[in-house]
């Protein structure tokens, strides 16, 4: 029972299109880019998510190369968190490192180029 | 919880010499059940770990804002654990330990990934000023006029 209900209320909230439809139709707007016009260094993670819940990896890379690596810290912390993985810590530290020099060169190519706009 | 209440024993195997000791001071927290011998988690380490990877996700919200705020609740909680781990090394686990110097280190990564946005978006205001980044003609002008003037 409460599945159904759970099941009903979902299909009338995403209008019947699926749960990819309404992100996409319910991104949060960058308040960075609001303000200034100009793109944030994480403008275009969700763009790149909702890409890759689709299926399109090179979309998503192509929006917004640190997605991949980002998921997979986020995994791999909560899998790491559940099963004590022995140099767990170690691995978390070189993927947040790694994420981070992804997010700047990112960006600093964007500057570079710019695609800012 | 202060450092001067922890009993200071630091060498690792001498918990099993006073577990009594430990049994009170571990009850009156509410940490959980150290009885002799027995390691537990540091009480902090998880939430450490996962504030200190939420403040890189989280990196553009609200102009960094809310990274900034994650990294420094997770240095704070990171401070309070390690002068715990170090007045009683033997008590707490190695494994705790090590996530939770992860997670410090991505907090202040974070942080100072948070500073480097904030700071950003004050020079591009102070550069530009509101009118002009409200424009976005205007600023797409700007553009072009630098690239001729480079060629």
């Amino acid at each position: 029972m409460k599945g159904l209900l759970t099941v009903t209320a979902f299909i009338l909230f995403t209008e019947g299109r699926g749960f990819i439809y309404w992100l996409e139709k319910h991104l949060w707007a960058c308040p960075f880019k609001n303000l200034t016009g100009i793109d944030c260094p994480g403008c275009g993670l969700q763009r790149s998510f909702v890409a890759l819940l689709k299926g399109d990896v090179l979309v998503s890379i192509k929006l917004y190369p640190p997605t991949l690596v980002l998921l997979a810290l986020v995994l791999f912390t909560l899998m790491h968190l559940k099963f004590e993985f022995k140099s767990g810590a170690l691995i978390i530290k070189a993927l947040y490192i790694c994420a981070t020099a992804i997010i700047i060169i990112n960006y600093i190519y964007k500057v570079y180029y710019q695609q800012l706009f | 919880m202060s450092a001067e209440q922890v009993p200071n024993n630091s060498g690792s195997g001498q918990q099993a010499n006073q577990p009594f000791n430990q049994t009170n001071q571990f009850q009156q927290q509410g940490a959980g059940f150290g009885f002799g011998g027995m390691q537990q988690a540091l009480p902090n380490a998880t939430a450490v770990l996962v504030l200190g990877i939420l403040s890189i996700v989280t990196c553009c919200c609200f102009y960094g804002a809310i990274s900034l705020v994650l990294a420094i609740i997770a240095l704070v909680l990171a401070k309070k654990d390690k002068v715990l781990y170090f007045a009683n090394t033997g008590f707490y686990t190695e494994s705790s330990y090590k996530n939770l110097n992860a997670g410090r280190v991505c907090a202040i990564i974070g942080l100072v990934f948070g500073i480097l946005i904030v700071i950003a978006l004050i020079v591009f205001v102070s550069v530009f000023g509101f009118e002009m980044l409200s424009d976005q003609e205007a600023l797409k002008e700007w553009v072009e006029q630098m690239q001729n003037q480079q060629i």
